[in-house]
């Protein structure tokens, strides 16, 4: 069906503005946007949540939020134009010609349907050769993405398949038409950092073999730069910058680019610090009043003039436009030096475990004898005074199991916990009391982490009201507006409610509630995770000082091995529930000693774009159960 | 003046509680609104049309049943019974349902599976049958109508929300209390029962419009309170044997009746759409 034109850009944008209309007010919501993608080239976009990364994908598929409207220039597919054309030649055109890949596989696919229901309804859309069954068709396609047992999978429902077996079968689908140009919306973010490269390596194969032109929306600089032709870095709806992908990123142009490159902890080479983007992105109501660089209130280069009028985009060389008037001043930034590293001379243990285990069983019933599994299988660890433990592993590995077992959710089913000298492991209530005031837990989704009913003030100083310290409100108030000066949140948001608070403010409210009783012991379960790499940056940063401040120890679960580099003095790397590796955070990732660690780090996108990206695509874990 | 509570500006929660105020305000100033004493006979004035219709009275605005009783007072005086019911039978069954329904999503387990089954063998029962059956088992009177109607009904509380709190159980911050070493009980009451309160509100409101039903059913077949307490479901049984000659007798409490469980179904319906956090914005406009 693919019929792409010998010349001619696939998908070109003069001018593109799109503004959010609703009510009285306008609002721009994307700006200025220019760009032409040739056929079997790949468009990275990047940028922070709420620059409008994925509104652009949004304004092809002309499936706009209500509200929301192109209001000036031209969108055009192979020289048509999306924007005006019919809803009929629209969605004739898009799953057939313009393909997409979602974010969440898990709710790109139907639930109730079967993934053979699926596919087929998908097969005979798009047509199928004559004589050709849909069946036969749709194994080829599986064969194509590396599936294994194609004829089973065709039976099986979503929840039956992992994260990443679902995203290959709609990377199946989307190529299964051959079109000519594909919208990858944040494809990997939800999946485990060594699927994330077979999904990758997966697209551009299937990209290369049928010369689709492909439009990759990351938040992720490194990943884009490994996969990318040119790379667009998109700034508050605006490009910041735009440039073939290795240029822009062993030379960015625009501050904002370079910022973002050094707010994320490098994997190789010795450990930088990392450079804080302060604040945060400014937002639509922010900008319309604004006259000069959107970057500028963030800018570490800024002067008078950036202030004054938007800076237009500018050639800086050979298909590289930045919007920046000063772009020599940018390899000027410099990431902060890194904090002094602390000899953990102390032989001051917090934390002892030894053989933890934890097996789960299915719920009580009396008609049906109880099957079990160990998460967590002989798990021995310590933690010493002021010392960063990092737990890497994929998702499954028994993480956040040993997490539980570590605060005291759960009891493990065999081995000991010592908790400064004293055995805690039969978790009576005497021994929760006191662990209660040594250890406490960072949770990992701010939104279900913080009641939504309760003030940030209540939630920060939560633990006082179970012990019966600090019982006024005025007291607790002057608490609560101690914690927030320390974790740097305005003390006005003590009378706010989570869902008024960004993300990464939520997390910050999540760490002071566990500081609130000065634990010696915190324990982070992939804290960072979900939050933009600026955030991530700040959080590290906090987390590190306030380590210099209360000498607290932590356990930090992360899936991010750079973020784990960067933050830990140690790291054990788990796999199905035992520890195959640990060791000092330096030693394991520079001489790693088990093959998983070596597939983990591997898997990991490298700093210098000109070195290969080999991740070890094994295909081991994915069996059809 | 502090802005209305999104619950409030509902054209749904506004109507239901209209009608709601207007049938309090029947039921507690009923000997002030009555024109007539509703028990009292006049024998020479059965089966009165309403006053609009020929041969009508002034006297009796709606008529007069076959013993010569003030339709309008009766009307009046039932929603007393019918408010009273409701009221008091929701709550009830609130209190009954809703502390099992935490006990059992909190702590799971046995706990969970032994009232699971209870209340599916409850449910299992047809419900007017079971309060028939409770009616003779206890005898008549407003405070054993009120009994079987708990004893019935509770379960609907149980099933729905402790689904609920299940899922609210499995949230972080329930977590996040019991490390800071809240007990159970004040886990419960101050980080599940805000999340579970918008649900219950709208099932207690529901669950008022089911005793109004439950009430008059069990008046209708005079299983309810005495005859000397006039209530709705007595009236339609009245009014049963002159249907012919007199309809408005009839439809004058079906009317009462209809009026009372739409003003709670709707309250209860615009409380669900406004408090339900599961409802995304766009889904509420």
């Amino acid at each position: 069906m693919a019929n792409p034109s010998p010349s001619g850009p696939i998908l070109s944008a003069q001018n593109l503005c799109v503004e959010s209309l609703g009510g009285k007010e306008r609002f721009p919501v994307l700006t200025d946007l220019n760009f032409t993608l040739e056929p079997g080239k790949i468009l990275g976009l990047v940028g922070e949540s709420g620059a409008g990364k994925s509104m652009i994908g949004r304004t092809i598929s002309q499936f706009l939020p209500h509200g929301f409207a192109v209001t000036k220039g031209t969108l055009k597919f192979d020289g048509e134009d999306l924007v005006g054309m019919g809803a009929d030649r629209r969605r004739d055109l898009l799953g057939r010609d313009i393909a997409f890949i979602p974010q969440e596989p898990l709710s790109g696919l139907n639930p109730v349907l079967s993934v053979g229901q699926q596919m087929k309804e998908h097969l005979l859309r798009i047509g199928l050769q004559p004589g050709e069954s849909w069946k036969l068709r749709a194994l080829k396609e599986f064969e194509a993405v590396h599936l294994p047992h194609g004829a089973a999978l065709l039976d099986k429902y979503p929840h039956q398949l992992s994260g990443g077996m679902c995203q290959r079968i709609l990377i199946a689908m989307a190529f299964a038409s051959r079109p000519r140009l594909l919208i990858a919306d944040e494809p990997t973010t939800a999946l485990d950092v060594t699927i994330q490269a077979r999904i990758i390596k997966l697209i551009g194969e299937m990209q290369r073999r049928d010369g689709t032109a492909v439009i990759f929306i990351t938040h992720d600089l490194r990943l884009a730069s490994q996969i990318s032709d040119e790379i667009m870095v998109l700034y508050a709806g605006r490009p910041a910058e735009r440039g073939p992908a290795k240029q822009l990123f062993s030379d960015p142009a625009h501050p904002y680019t370079r910022c973002l490159q050094l707010a994320n902890p490098n994997i190789s080479g010795p450990r930088r610090g990392l450079f804080i983007l302060p604040e945060r992105m400014p937002g639509l109501r922010v900008l319309k009043e604004l006259k000069g660089c959107r970057f500028a209130s963030r800018c570490p280069n800024v002067m008078e003039a950036c202030t004054q009028t938007e800076p237009p985009l500018a050639d800086i060389g050979p298909n590289h436009i930045a919007a920046c008037i000063r772009t020599e001043k940018t390899p000027d930034i410099v990431p902060p030096p890194l904090a002094p590293g602390r000899e953990i001379a102390s032989a001051n243990i917090h934390f002892n475990g030894e053989r933890l285990t934890k097996a789960y069983t299915t719920a009580w019933s009396p008609f049906a004898s109880r099957s079990s599994f160990k998460a967590v299988n002989s798990v021995d660890f310590t933690l010493g005074e002021g010392e960063f433990v990092g737990i890497v592993g994929e998702s499954g590995s028994g993480k956040s199991s040993l997490a539980r077992l570590v605060v005291g959710l759960d009891t493990p089913t065999d081995g000991k916990i010592t908790l400064a000298g004293r055995d805690v492991t039969a978790n009576r209530n005497a021994d929760k009391a006191f662990r209660r005031d040594y250890i406490q837990m960072v949770f990992q989704d701010p939104q279900s982490a913080l009641n939504p009913r309760r003030r940030i003030g209540s939630i920060v100083t939560q633990a006082n009201e179970a012990t019966g310290l600090l019982n006024s409100h005025r007291e607790r108030m002057v608490r609560a507006a101690e914690l927030l000066k320390e974790i740097g949140l305005p003390p006005d948001a003590a009378m706010r409610f989570p869902s008024q608070l960004s993300g990464g403010q939520k997390q910050r409210v999540n760490i002071a509630r566990a500081l609130c009783t000065l634990p010696k012991i915190l324990v982070a379960d992939e804290i960072v995770s979900g939050l933009d790499v600026s955030v991530q940056a700040q959080l590290l940063d906090l987390l590190l000082k306030l380590r210099d401040e209360h000498g607290f120890s932590m356990l930090f679960i992360s899936h991010d091995l750079s973020v784990v580099r960067y933050l830990c003095d140690r790291v054990m790397v788990m796999y199905r529930g035992e520890v195959v590796e640990s060791g000092r955070t330096e030693a394991v990732f520079s001489k790693p000693q088990h093959d998983y660690t070596r597939s983990l780090l591997a898997a990991v996108p490298p700093d210098d774009v000109n070195s290969e990206w080999s991740p070890v695509l094994a295909e081991a874990g994915y069996q059809v159960e | 003046m502090r802005p209305l509570p999104l619950w409030l500006k509902s054209g749904r929660v506004q109507t239901g509680l209209v009608i709601i105020f207007i049938l309090g305000i029947c039921a507690i100033f009923a000997p002030y609104l009555a024109p007539n004493d509703p028990n009292e006979q006049n024998l020479l004035a059965i089966l009165t049309p309403p006053a609009w219709a020929d041969g009508g009275d002034l006297m009796f605005p709606l008529g007069t049943d076959s013993l010569g009783r003030c339709v309008l007072s009766r009307l009046i005086f039932g929603a007393r019974v019918a408010l009273t019911v409701a009221f008091t039978a929701s709550v009830g069954a609130m209190i009954i349902g809703a502390t099992l329904a935490h006990i059992a999503g909190y702590f799971g387990g046995w706990i969970d599976w032994l009232i699971g089954r209870v209340v599916e063998i409850w449910l299992s029962f047809p419900p007017v049958i079971l309060s028939l059956i409770l009616m003779v088992g206890l005898g008549t009177g407003l405070r054993n109508v009120v009994v079987a109607i708990i004893l019935v009904d509770w379960t609907r509380f149980c099933r729905v929300l402790r689904s609920e709190v299940i899922v609210l159980r499995r949230r972080d911050y329930v977590s996040a209390a019991q490390l800071v070493g809240f007990s159970h009980w004040r886990t419960i009451t101050r980080e599940i029962l805000p999340g579970t309160l918008p649900l219950l509100i709208t099932l207690m409101s529901l669950e008022m419009g089911v005793a109004v039903i439950v009430e008059a059913i069990l008046s209708f077949v005079g299983m309810s309170v005495g005859s000397e307490t006039p209530a709705w479901g007595q009236m339609i049984a009245d009014a049963r044997q002159n249907i012919y000659e007199a309809p408005f007798n009839l439809i004058a409490p079906i009317l009462a009746i209809f009026f009372a469980v739409f003003g709670f179904n709707i309250l209860g319906d615009g409380l669900r759409r406004t408090l339900d956090t599961r409802l995304t914005q766009t889904e509420r406009t």
